[in-house]
Parts: structure tokens; C-alpha cells; sequence
């Protein structure tokens, strides 16, 4: 097995003394028991695979694609094995290793045990199609298989608003009162197109605290769905896209408010190349400018506290992709709070992923409804009226599971409660 | 065949098993079995233990049908937990079935009153404590691996840890056990109905499963005194530029009449590799440092700790007593954490579990420390030395290259040397995490002819030798 992802698979998997740490934590073991779905085991099949001991197979690649990335095995190895890392890296040689066919039933398996459901296809048709998401999906013909799995994944969706936010922003948002910086918002896939309402605002309260708005028109998809399904080379070839893109906007700053896009930018371009080329400087020189919009909030402009009252009761949930990708934890709660009349109520496991992970939730949809049973238990005790959170992909799942208890509770971005707050609402 | 005495092909013992569990609980491909052929042992890693099939039974009956069968088709059958064992105890060295008991996590019952739990078999042990700390209860035995490791796994190996200085080894609070035989038969130790604390009532059938490594039947259930959880405790951290200093202070405790709830030492590899993990510790990089724990009253726990403050101050460079909650869970998560994280005292390289942790007797610990090290130095090995000093049970852990095979013999020649100070200076090869395949070789030099009466209850009690054989006895 060679190295690739910027990775040597025999250094990093020796790291692992096969303590079993990671079996206290890891949500899919939780549920599922069985050694080879904890942390431990799909390392020891990666090392497996690595010395030829066991070949690339379906049923390898089932094992490692039924994991969130979640990170949290990586945060807490006391050896430091960067788990996570070396599962995408894994992916990515299966990938190539087994070739579509085969890759294209371990991925299905999933998908296609789920229980009967009935709406209706079209809105995820809609999502995978339009979405970065769905370059692999059609790659692998996956797309093919769709409206079955649809079927079943629909549910998770929200109403898909009519006009995308793309459609929605001014190319140039002009500061309100003094300029403080020029900052290019990347809009990503999911909140264009199922969230617009929370690009709005995100806009909005940019531009209340100083900054000019560019949203960049053509940026691509991040590449955070490709590189979980191990095709690095789209990876790569949207990363190079984006550099371009948001170098010509000429801005002082990257912002997002899409957990996954500010970790994949800010974070995860740089394992795609080569240290040394020029592609490498660009990634280091674009992660020092990229952040998650809490972040920027309360590192950069400081937030402007809202104006008006806004009476909710409200709880947090931390997404994977900003707690432990980029340990973004206290800004977003400080956000919250710089909204007058925002009773917080903090909840228990707060960080403990919500089993959504992009496409997992549709994939894997048993276990992930039962890590997200365990999340909706721990929203329901603070008897809070909202769910904020800084990630698209988590509020279609936590909406769902809200849903599907019938509560009353509807999940929002911080940024939302603060626009709120500064209109008037 | 299945396993060397199996009288039945794999495949034939797969389809069964899947008759017996159905076959959501029995695994049998590749890249399954491949994740049951170690545990934390370096020894499983660099060999290929692989089981025919794994199963995960969730009831006394389904074990005891499951040891019907092997004891008829004379497969072998190994007990396992949480796979955080160091010796390869949980490995199936000799083939067969892998039994693994985890996954059958139930609190039987909290008998708040008689001070008293039953457990199956796969509950962990922090989970254990979270759980009967709201009856103001706990189980204080806590082992480095407490958030993992099960009670079953607990038992079988008569586990320890950080406190057992004051509080011992598990096996002082097993009361009873449930235990399925190697021919499915299930017994119960302790007496039947029992609910005593106390019971001389015929042979100590429970101890004989204490330590027993899986290789006298399953354990199926387990009766537990607990105890009242403390109201308070302290944690005083000494750090000093001997390690025979720290070794003296740990003594001269004692001798004040103290006897602290936890006494560990940290050498200075120890002391970087938890710096490294949790920076926010930042604790001072010198040769040693003792945690000194101290529970009861609160009164008592203040006053206990200033006195260790005192005496500790006479050898040690700087002292620091804590007693706020997030100080303290965080000084001791670090010392817990140190079995693994010990990797990150040298770079690029990883530490490994070569079967150490001997324990010595406790005038002898500081001349068994520089001895330690001074093996580390013949073999050109860095060992990090960490443990349970109030108790004289040390780890010593080689951080190699294990990609270099030059350093992998290195440490190996390391951890034999080390085994063999102990039983030279009066110790034990093994204070709490066994014998397993590991430590098999020392048995007959450590033990003589009581290595042979062990072998006569072992055949008595498992005729046919399906019960983890390849453990404790190295000649099977
Ligand atoms: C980082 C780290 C720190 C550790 N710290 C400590 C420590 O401080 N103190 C300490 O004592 N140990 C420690 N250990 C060792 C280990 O965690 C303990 O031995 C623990 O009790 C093993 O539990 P387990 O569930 O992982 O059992 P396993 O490793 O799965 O099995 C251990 C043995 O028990 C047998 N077994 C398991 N379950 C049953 C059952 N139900 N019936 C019959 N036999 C059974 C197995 O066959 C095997 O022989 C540590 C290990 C690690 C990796
Ligand atoms: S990944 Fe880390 S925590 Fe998990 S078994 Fe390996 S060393 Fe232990
Ligand atoms: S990344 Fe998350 S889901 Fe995947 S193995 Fe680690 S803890 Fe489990």
C-alpha cells in the first residue's frame, strides 16, 4: 500500500498500541459491538491491508465507510493516531483498489437495507444533482440507484426552499458603518440550497459588523463529500478551483458558516498536496485567512450584541467539523449569548456527533438514527424551545429526529438568533 | 478442523454457531476475525491468533449451549472482554472461537442497602461507577483502563490499579460469580441465595476463578461489594530530581501513618508523554513526580494532604496539592492516560506492551527503579517507568521503532531482564494484569511445584483443555 494522502500509512498505523481507548467513545461502536466497528478494529484492518494480510474486498470497505469521521477516536488517543485521517486515506486506496463495481455494492449495502419509507424522491434527486455530492455518487453510477434509496432518505430533507441562496445575495454586500475588512463568504452546497434563509443571514450579520461581503460566484463545492468517499483526484481538482476563485476575490478574509467547508478549507486542502509545490504555500496561505463566521465574530470584528429581545430558550450542539476539527466550541456559544433575551441551556455530550456525517445518515440510516436518538434524548432534557448548531448537514439531521418525536423544537444557526435580534423579529 | 483437538471443520462450526445465536452475533469473515487477534499485547500484534468464529452470546443459557457444544466437538474456546488486556490472554493462540462477552452490558441490580451489585459480564468498569454514584456508592478499583475494561475481564485477571495501595485488587470485593464450566454446566460460587458480605462456607471456589485467566470456565455473572463512595479527596503532586528521592518520600509516608487512597510515580518520559497529550497540565519536566491521592472527610483529606505537603517537601524540588474538581480529574485522567500515551516521549517511535509489570517489594522499589534503568541503558532502549509505586507494582514501558526489528528484539531481551530482577530481588513477574501467553515462561521458575497442583486443578476442571488454551501453561 503506498502512501498517498499525504500520509504514510506504516508510520502513522505503528502509533496505534492497540490500547483499546478509542472503543470508550467511537458512537458507531457504541451501537454496533462488534470489534471490527470500533476505532481499534478498522485500524487493525487498515494495517491489515497495508501488509498484504488482508486484501482490498467489499466487505473491508464496508467496514471502513461505516464510521462518521466523526474524529473523536483521534481527539482522544492518548498515542496520537490520527484515526480519521488514516480512514479517508484508506478510502481512498479502496477506491482505486477495488473499482466501481464493487466499491458501488459495499456503498449500497447500506443504502439499500433501509426500512420502507414513502415521500417523495425528488428533493434528494434535487440535492445529490445539484450538490458537490453528487460528483461521486455519478462517477460511481450511484446516482442510478437513487430513487430507491431516495425513497428512504427523503425524510431526512428539509422542504427544499425555492430559490437558492446564491440566487438570493448581492455579489458585493456593502459594510454597514465603517469598513472594517473585505470578507468572501463561501457559500457552501447544503446551505445554498437547503438553507438559504441561514446565507442571508450570515451576510447580514458580516455586514452589520463591519465587513464587506463578496460571495464569490465560482466557488465549487468544497470536496469534503468526495474526499470521504476516497476520490482525492476531484478532491484536489475542487481545491484548485476554490484557490483560484477566492484568490481573484481578493478579500481579507475566507468565512463560512458550514462547518465541514471552513474544516475542509481551512484544514484539510493542505494534506492534498505535496509539501514544497506551489499548490501547498496557496493551501497554508488560504487556511490562515479561512474561518468558521462564530469564530470570526468573536476573534475578528467582535460582535456588535444584538438590539432587540429575543425570547427563547436555547441549547447547542457542537458538529464534529468544528469542535474537534477546529476546536471551535466557546464562539458559537458566545454568539448565543450576545443575543439579549437568549436563555442558554448547555446539554449533556453537547459534542457527541449526531450520526448525520454527510451522506451517512442516508448510507447507514439505522445506526445513525440510533446515534441520533441518543442526541435528541439529550436536546428533549434542557426543554429547550431551539437547537442552534454551525453545520447544514447537522441541522437536516437533528431536524429530522425532532421531527420524528413530534417536538416542537426547530434547530437554527447562532448567526440566525443574532440577524434576528438586529432586525427586530 | 477448527482448532487442534476439534473434531468438527470450520465451516460446520460457523453454521452451528449461527444455529445457536442466529447470525447477527456471530462473525466469521476475514476481516471480522481479523479484528479479534489481538489485544493490547505487542506479542498478538506481531503474530496472526486468528479464531475460526467469534460469537457474542447475551445469556447463560446461550454460553452454556455454546460450551455444550465445544466440549463435545473438542473446540477450543477463549473469553474475552474489552481486548485491554497485555498478555494476550484474550487471543485464541490455539484457534476455535473467540466468546466475546462484551456487548452483554446489564446492572443486574444495585442492592443499595447490603452494599452490593450484580453484574454481567460486559459492563465496563466506569460505566459501573457512573452508574451507583447516585446511590453515593462506588467499586474502587481503577485501573489505568477503567473506561474500557469489563468486570468480566476485571475478575479474570484480578485487576487493580491506581488505588489499590488502599483499597486492593478486585477479587476483595468479588462476593460471588456465576460461572458457566467447560461443559456448559453453570455453577454458582459464594452460595446460591447468598446475599452475605462475608462467607467461609466451604472451598473458596470464587478465588479460585480470581486470576484464572478464562481458563477455568466463563464467568457469566458477578456479585460486587461496593463501598460509600468518599465525600472528599485531595491530589498532591511532588516533584522531584531523584528518582530514588521519590521512591524514599512515598516510604516516609507510610511511616507517618498515612495510608493515601492512590500512590503513583511518573518518570521523567512518563512525566513528558503526559505533557505532551494534555498540555494544559503543564507539569515540571524533572527526573520524578509522585501523585499522592488522599480520600475520606473533608477534614481528613485537608489534613492528610498538608502532612504529605510536609513530608514530600523534605526531598522534592516543588509540590502542588489540588483540591478543585477540574484540576484533579484532570491530573488523574493524565496519569491514566500514560499506558498509552507514552508513545509521545520520544518521536517517531511508539511504546509497546511487552509484558511488563512486575512488582516489587517495598523496601526494594528504589534499587529495583535504577535498575530498571540501567537495563534500559544495556540495551540501548528508552523504558518509561510509571505505576503503582504504593504497592511496588511497576510498568515499564519500551519505546521502540517496532518497525525496526532490531529494536523490537532489543525490547524484548528488556522486558525478559526486567522479569527477571523481579523474581531475583524477592518480587512477582505480574502485580495485576496476568500471565496470559506473555508471561507463561516464567511460570515454572516463579511458582516450582505449585506450577504443577495448578495444573492438576486446570485438568480436573477442564478434562479435554478447551478453556483458552496457550495461557499460564507454556508447555499446552
Ligand atoms: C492503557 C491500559 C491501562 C491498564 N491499566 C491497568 C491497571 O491499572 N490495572 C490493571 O489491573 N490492569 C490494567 N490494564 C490491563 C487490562 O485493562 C485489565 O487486565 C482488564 O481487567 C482487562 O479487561 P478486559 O475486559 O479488557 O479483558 P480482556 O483483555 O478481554 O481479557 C482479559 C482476560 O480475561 C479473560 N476474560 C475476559 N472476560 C472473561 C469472562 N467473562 N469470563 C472468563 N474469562 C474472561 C480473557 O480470556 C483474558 O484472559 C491496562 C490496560 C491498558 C491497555
Ligand atoms: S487508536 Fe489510540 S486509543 Fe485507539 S487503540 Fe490505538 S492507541 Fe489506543
Ligand atoms: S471517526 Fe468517529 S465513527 Fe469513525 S471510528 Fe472514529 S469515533 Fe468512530
Amino acid at each position: 500500500m503506498e502512501a498517498t494522502y499525504q500520509l504514510d500509512f506504516a508510520q502513522e498505523l505503528k502509533k496505534c498500541v492497540r490500547c483499546g481507548k478509542c472503543r470508550t467513545s467511537c458512537p458507531v461502536f457504541h451501537e454496533l459491538r462488534g470489534e471490527s466497528a470500533s476505532p481499534r478494529g478498522r485500524l487493525a484492518l487498515v494495517k491489515a491491508l497495508q501488509t498484504g494480510e488482508l486484501e482490498p474486498s467489499e466487505e473491508l470497505a464496508d467496514r471502513l465507510y461505516t464510521c462518521l469521521l466523526c474524529k473523536t477516536c483521534a481527539v482522544d488517543c492518548p498515542s496520537g493516531v490520527i484515526s480519521d485521517e488514516i480512514f479517508v486515506a484508506a478510502r481512498e486506496y479502496l477506491a482505486e483498489a477495488l473499482g466501481q463495481p464493487l466499491m458501488q455494492r459495499a456503498l449500497l449495502r447500506g443504502f439499500l437495507t433501509r426500512p420502507g419509507l414513502h415521500a417523495s424522491a425528488s428533493s434528494l434527486m434535487r440535492l445529490y444533482q445539484k450538490s458537490g455530492a453528487a460528483a461521486m455518487l455519478d462517477k460511481t453510477h450511484l446516482i442510478e440507484h437513487l430513487p430507491e434509496k431516495a425513497r428512504a432518505a427523503a425524510r431526512l430533507l428539509p422542504d427544499v426552499a425555492g430559490r437558492p441562496g446564491r440566487k438570493r445575495l448581492r455579489e458585493v454586500t456593502p459594510a454597514q458603518g465603517e469598513k472594517k475588512y473585505r470578507v468572501s463568504y463561501f457559500l457552501g452546497c447544503a446551505t445554498n440550497l437547503l438553507y438559504p434563509e441561514v446565507a442571508e443571514d450570515t451576510v447580514e450579520v458580516l455586514s452589520r459588523n463591519g465587513c464587506e461581503v463578496v460571495t464569490v460566484d465560482d466557488v465549487k463545492c468544497c470536496g469534503m463529500p468526495h474526499l470521504a468517499y476516497g476520490d482525492m483526484e476531484t478532491a484536489r481538482e475542487l481545491a484548485r478551483e476554490n484557490l483560484r476563485a477566492l484568490s481573484d476575490a481578493g478579500s481579507d478574509y475566507v468565512v463560512s458558516d458550514c462547518a465541514s467547508c471552513s474544516a475542509t478549507l481551512g484544514e484539510t486542502y493542505q494534506h492534498l498536496f505535496d509539501a514544497g509545490t506551489p499548490e501547498h504555500a496557496r493551501t497554508k496561505e488560504l487556511a490562515d485567512t479561512v474561518y468558521d463566521v462564530s469564530r470570526f465574530l468573536v476573534e475578528v470584528t467582535g460582535i456588535q450584541p444584538g438590539e432587540h429581545q429575543v425570547e427563547a430558550t436555547v441549547t447547542y450542539h457542537d458538529p464534529c467539523h468544528l469542535s474537534r476539527a477546529q476546536k471551535v466550541t466557546e464562539q458559537p456559544r458566545a454568539v448565543l449569548r450576545a443575543v439579549p433575551g437568549v436563555e442558554f441551556r448547555e446539554m449533556a455530550e453537547a459534542d457527541r456527533c449526531c450520526g448525520s456525517a454527510g451522506s451517512f445518515s442516508v448510507m447507514h440510516h439505522d445506526i445513525s438514527t440510533k446515534i441520533l436518538d441518543r442526541k435528541i434524548d439529550n436536546v428533549e432534557a434542557t426543554q429547550s424551545e431551539l437547537v442552534a448548531t454551525s453545520c447544514p448537514t447537522c441541522t437536516m439531521q437533528l431536524s429530522f429526529g425532532l421531527r420524528e418525536r413530534g417536538s416542537e423544537a426547530t434547530v437554527v444557526h447562532p448567526v440566525q438568533l443574532l440577524a434576528r435580534s438586529y432586525r427586530g423579529e | 478442523m477448527a482448532a487442534g483437538t476439534a473434531t468438527v471443520t470450520a465451516a460446520a462450526l460457523v453454521t452451528d454457531m449461527v444455529k445457536l445465536l442466529g447470525p447477527e452475533r456471530v462473525f466469521h469473515k476475514d476481516v471480522d476475525l481479523k479484528t479479534y487477534t489481538y489485544d493490547s499485547s505487542f506479542v498478538s500484534q506481531i503474530n496472526n491468533f486468528t479464531p475460526e468464529v467469534v460469537v457474542m452470546p447475551t445469556s447463560t443459557e446461550e454460553v452454556s449451549r455454546i460450551m455444550r457444544y465445544a466440549d463435545q466437538h473438542g473446540v477450543a474456546v477463549t473469553p474475552r472482554g474489552a481486548g485491554s488486556g497485555q498478555t494476550g490472554g484474550s487471543v485464541a493462540v490455539r484457534g476455535g472461537i473467540v466468546m466475546d462477552l462484551s456487548a452483554w452490558d446489564d446492572i443486574v441490580e444495585v442492592d443499595e442497602v447490603n452494599m452490593q451489585v450484580v453484574v454481567r459480564p460486559g459492563v465496563v468498569h466506569a460505566e459501573l461507577n457512573n452508574h451507583i454514584s447516585s446511590y453515593g456508592l462506588y467499586f474502587p478499583p481503577d485501573p489505568g483502563s477503567s473506561e474500557w475494561a469489563t468486570i468480566g475481564g476485571m475478575v479474570a485477571n484480578n485487576a487493580s490499579g491506581l488505588r489499590a495501595v488502599k483499597y486492593g485488587n478486585t477479587g476483595q470485593y468479588v462476593l460471588g460469580l456465576e460461572v458457566v464450566m467447560p461443559d456448559g454446566q453453570v455453577i454458582r460460587t459464594g452460595g446460591l441465595k447468598s446475599k452475605a458480605l462475608k462467607s467461609v462456607s466451604g472451598l473458596n471456589l470464587t478465588g479460585l476463578f480470581l486470576a484464572s485467566e478464562g481458563t477455568l470456565g466463563v464467568i457469566t455473572e458477578v456479585r460486587l461489594k461496593v463501598w460509600p463512595k468518599p465525600p472528599s479527596r485531595a491530589i498532591v503532586v511532588a516533584y522531584f530530581d531523584r528518582l530514588e528521592d521519590a521512591a524514599q518520600s512515598v516510604l516516609e509516608v507510610f511511616k507517618a501513618g498515612i495510608l493515601p487512597s492512590g500512590i503513583e510515580i511518573l518518570d521523567d518520559g512518563a512525566i513528558r508523554s503526559v505533557n505532551l497529550f494534555k498540555p494544559q497540565l503543564k507539569l515540571p519536566e524533572v527526573e520524578a513526580a509522585i501523585f499522592f491521592e488522599v480520600n475520606g472527610s473533608k477534614a481528613a483529606t485537608e489534613d492528610e494532604g498538608r502532612q504529605i505537603e510536609e513530608i514530600a517537601k523534605r526531598r522534592a524540588g516543588s509540590v502542588e496539592m489540588a483540591t478543585d474538581a477540574k484540576r484533579m480529574k484532570e491530573l488523574w485522567t493524565g496519569r491514566q492516560a500514560i499506558g498509552a500515551a507514552s508513545a509521545r516521549a520520544k518521536p517517531n517511535a511508539a511504546r509497546i506492551f511487552a509484558g511488563e509489570d512486575v512488582c516489587f517489594p517495598m523496601a526494594k522499589v528504589p534499587e529495583a527503579l535504577r535498575r530498571i534503568k540501567e537495563i534500559g541503558r544495556e540495551h540501548d532502549t528508552m523504558v518509561v517507568i510509571y505505576g503503582h509505586i504504593g504497592d511496588g507494582n511497576m510498568h515499564t514501558a519500551p519505546i521502540i521503532d517496532p518497525l525496526k526489528p532490531e529494536e523490537v528484539e532489543a525490547a524484548q531481551r528488556v522486558a525478559e531482564d526486567i522479569h527477571r530482577l523481579a523474581l531475583e530481588i524477592g518480587g512477582a513477574t505480574t502485580g495485576e494484569h496476568g500471565v496470559g501467553f506473555v508471561r507463561a515462561a516464567f511460570m515454572e521458575e516463579e511458582h516450582g511445584a505449585a506450577l504443577t497442583v495448578m495444573r492438576r486443578i486446570k485438568d480436573c476442571l477442564d478434562p479435554k483443555g478447551i478453556m483458552n488454551p496457550g495461557k499460564i501453561w507454556a508447555e499446552e
